[in-house]
């Protein structure tokens, strides 16, 4: 509260800003690694790591678009990995994730939205964009502008609803073994059924549905603008 | 328990069928995705990543109807 106005802040946010300190981190140690490391000697360590994430993504990449311009967008698609898969795992320290609010996932999906539209006024110019709200009738402009609207809207939905989804029945099981675990006498303040059932459901929830939609987040992002380009 | 809050019960159930045929078409794609294996065993890598991506796209509309269905138990 500052003198009248109230300030609420999202409890996102703060995972959010945690996030990126990690990454700044991890940038920054991989930076004095890679600046004391012998070139000639194979490295090792956490040098490798990240020559090994940069080669995969760039794969990716380069596989996905296959234009000249396809290694300009292997940055972006570099820090859309990282922090998808950091911000994934955050809820297994109890972070709230911030891919589980919409607005951070409408945000990343309407970058790539823009991203699609570059690419394809690159490839057939400006005439031949507006061109392509019109064929192959002009009838069917309501259905071309739906369908480009629509991989924007579908990658933030499936993100959000996967994550948030995860969170919520995570939530409710917790919630069932407090309950449990009320009915012991002086133990049960506190909530020890939870911590035996749940590691299972937050290796499916967190690790493997995090994972899984990051991977398909990069790739539904690579073939959209790799679309683009081929025609 | 009034009827409104038995509605929104319905609501919510009626809201998890869009889950019904994910199972048998993630099914039948794994079921194609093991058959490709057998007749080519070198390509394994690629088959398994390529399963994945493709069952987790078909079960976008699943995570849609799963994700209406809190909204309607939580918000209304």
């Amino acid at each position: 509260m500052i003198g009248n106005i109230t300030i609420q802040i999202q409890a996102e946010v703060i995972s959010i800003v945690i996030v990126t300190l990690l990454l700044i981190v991890f940038a920054l140690v991989v930076n004095y690694k890679i600046k004391h490391a012998d070139p000639l000697e194979k490295p090792k360590g956490i040098v490798l790591f990240a020559t090994m994430i940069v080669e995969m993504l760039s794969k990716l990449t380069k596989e996905n678009i296959n234009h000249k311009s396809a290694p300009n967008y292997a940055p972006y698609i570099a820090v859309l990995t990282l922090y998808l898969l950091v911000s994934n795992f955050s809820g297994l320290v109890g972070l709230s994730q911030p891919t589980k609010n919409y607005s951070v996932t409408l945000t990343l999906a309407l970058i790539t939205f823009v991203l699609i539209q570059r690419a394809s006024i690159k490839s057939v110019g400006v005439l031949g964009y507006i061109k392509s709200f019109f064929d192959p009738h002009p009838v069917f402009f309501i259905m071309n502008f739906f369908s480009k609207i629509a991989p924007a809207i579908s990658m933030s939905v499936r993100l959000f609803g996967n994550i948030t989804s995860g969170s919520i029945i995570l939530l409710l099981v917790y919630g069932f073994t407090a309950y449990l675990s009320g009915f012991f006498p002086i133990i049960g303040n506190i909530n020890f059924i939870g911590p035996f059932i749940a590691p299972f459901l937050h290796f499916y929830f967190d690790l493997f549905v995090g994972a899984i939609q990051m991977f398909i987040f990069i790739s539904l992002t690579t073939v959209f603008i790799g679309n683009e380009f081929a025609q | 328990m009034d009827v409104g809050q038995g509605l929104i019960a319905i609501g919510a159930g009626i809201a998890m069928l869009a889950g019904m045929m994910t199972g048998f078409g993630q099914g039948y794609a794994a079921g194609k995705a093991v058959e490709a294996v057998g007749r080519n065993p070198e390509a394994e890598g690629k088959i398994r990543s390529m399963l994945i991506l493709g069952a987790a796209i078909a079960e976008t509309a699943a995570i849609y109807g799963m994700l209406i269905a809190f909204v309607i138990i939580f918000v209304l």
